[in-house]
């Protein structure tokens, strides 16, 4: 009887496993970048996701934004990830640009670690140009990209300003007049990341896209010749990133976290906040009572040079090629490129779509809507390093004091330009 | 006269080796073997990337490393704050470290107590340390800042001037490290026999004249341990400035910037690069250079030193 007990429980053990065989089970690794909103919506989106498929599990790690490229070579290199929140394809090398570096997605293309998605059925469900500009190389599609974020607009209290009777700046100087307003009044006129470092960069994007709307044309003209740091047109706008980073920033933003600014803006401690639109559903989370807006950094006196927005294509999903989940990785794409889930992550994430049929109907989307038709891609997104080159030659507003060594824009300018002379004449 | 040989002869002769041999195939695979590999690497294009065609470069990286723009006298500058971190942690956290070995050398109260206390950074993790720090040294409300508010001062701390994070970062380094050293010298310390120092005492020596010609020298080969130990450990350390200040102009150390090469970091670049592996195996090869010449002429000296003083 026993014997006859343990022949049956050894039976089952053998069958049950092959029973559900059809059903096979699936984990998904998947790697995402630091953004409470986007962080948020895919926890709860996996959820649901789940539930559809429930053999399939999703694990989601998340890191800091600076540590993605990082994380996402290594994780390839070692295949323990499935899909991969890349930025969109950028800082690709042109044909003026010579003896530089290929940028990370076309090392990982060529090294064959990324999965040509170019069948995909899903991919109609997007902009052919988002696609193309954003997530195609040599004809084929390696990334659905899905979605856009302006980065050189200031987000602003509206009800500090109109408690103060400050208008919407339109130009620098009024920019200026309205920080001083706030300081003689012991707020602070604006905050930011400043721990991370790229937060006050991007903060003073603004600034460099009123003096050069057109920014493939600055970067082409910085790689040519044609245009320099240090010229007198540069020149000011070093000056008014200093002033960006020394008198319009509150003292001690250098602590301050990526993820802490918005909070901070949200609780009213500061009247503006420069970043860019991804922080507005974090400000919103933070605070939903706050009456906030949206305004492009006004770099320039001349209003006409600052009615433009720049930034960039954001998240966008990669596949890793040696990936053993593909059915369900391909199964996640398609779900979350649904209109019905593509509309909630835009709602969620407040980004730009990219696909047609969804709308940003936020408060951000409404101020923003006006900018859309002459929205263009940032300088971070073009410029490309020559080999050689220093570690100024960027326009950096964080190298000013207090958060870095530098404190005459003129001598800062000059340095910028001969890093960058050095590259460009060390690749001749 | 020669010792029996223990292991007998013929095939007997061979179990030492065999042995000694799971432990050198351990070494070979985990240290030596990736240290020799890096060399290769350093003269090769390769990304680290699996599948990634590599090239055989040369000098290349070397030259790119060294001589090419303004990239090669950043990197100078580099190595030369390298060699200031290292010199300042080795002296501060060497004569601290004695210090407080030497203090807690009495038979004082509560001096187990105040080991153990000075001995806990060192258990802790470099992120925690880090971080823990951060937290310190916060700008907005943070303790230090509080402090320095009680005198009408106001700093950015670790998110100012490079120069002005540096030095907190040299000083947590030491605050981290400084266990050890203490350690070490409190060993050697024990090992010194009272009656010498009570005998110099009868003889009408005064507790420095002590100190300096009895406690000092026999103290040799401990300070000799620590400062290989600090000299080494500094030209390597990175990590700590990787959590505290992240990549950076003016404050990376030549272990960062291997890290930010190889690694795809670039400091202000939020976008990332790809991953230069080769080029950093060539600036690790740099690196290797630097240690094995500093710390080969420090051991010469040191036990010179030694040998002077001891005989």
């Amino acid at each position: 009887m026993k014997r006859r007990s343990v022949i049956i429980v050894l039976v089952l053990l053998l069958i049950l496993p092959a029973l559900s065989f059809g059903q096979a089970s699936a984990t998904i690794e998947l790697l995402i970048h630091q953004n409470a909103p986007l962080v948020d919506y895919i926890n709860a989106f996996n959820q649901k996701f789940q539930d559809k498929y429930p053999n399939v599990t999703v694990n989601v790690s998340v890191v800091n934004s600076s540590e993605l490229a990082t994380s996402t070579q290594t994780r390839l290199t070692a295949n323990d990830v499935d899909i991969i929140d890349m930025f969109g394809f950028a800082q690709g090398i042109q044909p003026y640009m010579k003896n530089a570096d290929k940028p990370n997605w076309q090392t990982l293309i060529e090294a064959g670690l990324l999965m040509d998605l170019t069948a995909q059925p899903f991919l109609k469900n997007y902009d052919a140009s988002a696609i193309k500009d954003a997530g195609s190389f040599n004809g084929k599609v390696y990334e659905v990209n899905t979605g856009r974020y302006a980065f050189t607009g200031v987000f602003y209290n509206k009800d500090l300003f109109s408690r103060y009777g400050v208008k919407v700046p339109t130009t620098w100087s009024q920019l200026v007049a309205a920080c001083d307003t706030f300081k003689k009044n012991k707020i602070s006129a604006m905050t930011a990341g400043g721990k991370d470092g790229w937060p006050v960069l991007v903060a003073g994007y603004g600034i460099l896209l009123s003096a050069y709307p057109d920014q493939a044309a600055l970067v082409k003209g910085l790689w040519s010749g044609t245009i320099k740091w240090n010229d007198a047109k540069t020149v000011g706008m070093w000056q008014k990133m200093q002033v960006l980073a020394k008198d319009m920033i509150e003292p001690g933003a250098s602590g301050i976290a990526f993820d802490a600014a918005p909070g901070r803006f949200a609780a009213g401690l500061a009247a503006m906040y420069p970043a860019g639109s991804w922080d507005a559903p974090a400000i919103a989370s933070a605070n939903p009572k706050l009456n906030f807006g949206y305004f492009p950094m006004p770099g320039s006196d001349n209003p006409n040079d600052n009615k433009f927005l720049a930034g960039k294509y954001d998240v966008g999903w990669v596949v890793a090629a040696k990936t053993g989940n593909k059915d369900a990785a391909m199964k996640w794409l398609a779900f979350f490129s649904q209109p019905d889930n593509y509309q909630a992550y835009v709602n969620a994430t407040g980004i730009m779509p990219t696909q047609p049929t969804a709308k940003l109907n936020t408060t951000l989307g409404k101020e923003v809507a006006p900018y859309l038709a002459n929205f263009r891609l940032g300088y971070e997104l073009l410029w490309v390093n020559p080999k050689g080159f220093g570690q100024w030659a960027m326009p950096n507003a964080s190298f000013f004091k207090p958060f870095n060594q530098w404190d005459d824009a003129k001598k800062l300018a000059d340095q910028a330009q001969a890093d960058l002379d050095a590259g460009l004449k060390a690749n001749q | 006269m020669y010792a029996a040989y223990h292991f007998g002869s013929r095939r007997s002769r061979l179990i030492p080796t065999l042995l000694l041999l799971p432990g050198m195939l351990l070494y070979f695979c985990l240290s030596l073997g990736p240290s020799l590999a890096t060399v290769v690497y350093s003269f090769t294009d390769a990304s680290g990337l699996v599948g990634s065609p590599t090239k055989w470069l040369g000098l290349s990286n070397y030259k790119e490393f060294l001589f090419l723009g303004q990239n090669a006298r950043d990197n100078f500058e580099v190595l030369v704050r390298t060699l200031e971190f290292s010199f300042l942690v080795t002296v501060i956290q060497t004569s601290f470290g004695l210090l407080i070995a030497v203090l807690l050398n009495q038979r004082l109260k509560a001096t187990n107590a105040f080991r153990t206390i000075f001995f806990l950074p060192v258990i802790l993790g470099v992120t925690i340390i880090g971080l823990m720090w951060t937290l310190f040294l916060y700008p907005l409300g943070g303790p230090v800042e509080k402090i320095l508010g009680l005198f009408g001062a106001q700093s950015e701390l670790l998110g100012g001037p490079p120069f002005q994070a540096f030095l907190w970062v040299i000083w947590v380094q030491i605050w981290a490290n400084m266990g050890i050293t203490m350690i070490i010298f409190l060993a050697g310390l024990q090992t010194i026999p009272a009656e010498l120092i009570e005998s110099s005492r009868i003889d009408g020596a005064s507790g420095w004249q002590g100190f300096r010609h009895i406690t000092y020298p026999l103290l040799m080969p401990s300070l000799n341990t620590n400062l290989t130990l600090a000299i080494i450990g500094s030209l390597q350390a990175w990590q700590l400035l990787l959590v505290m200040k992240g990549v950076t102009n003016g404050t990376q150390v030549l272990g960062l910037t291997i890290y930010a090469i190889a690694f795809g970091r670039v400091s202000n670049n939020p976008t990332g690069i790809a991953m230069r592996q080769g080029y950093g195996a060539a600036a690790s090869v740099v690196l290797f250079v630097l240690v094995l010449i500093i710390g080969m002429t420090a051991q010469y000296l040191m036990r010179r030193r030694e040998r002077r003083i001891l005989g």
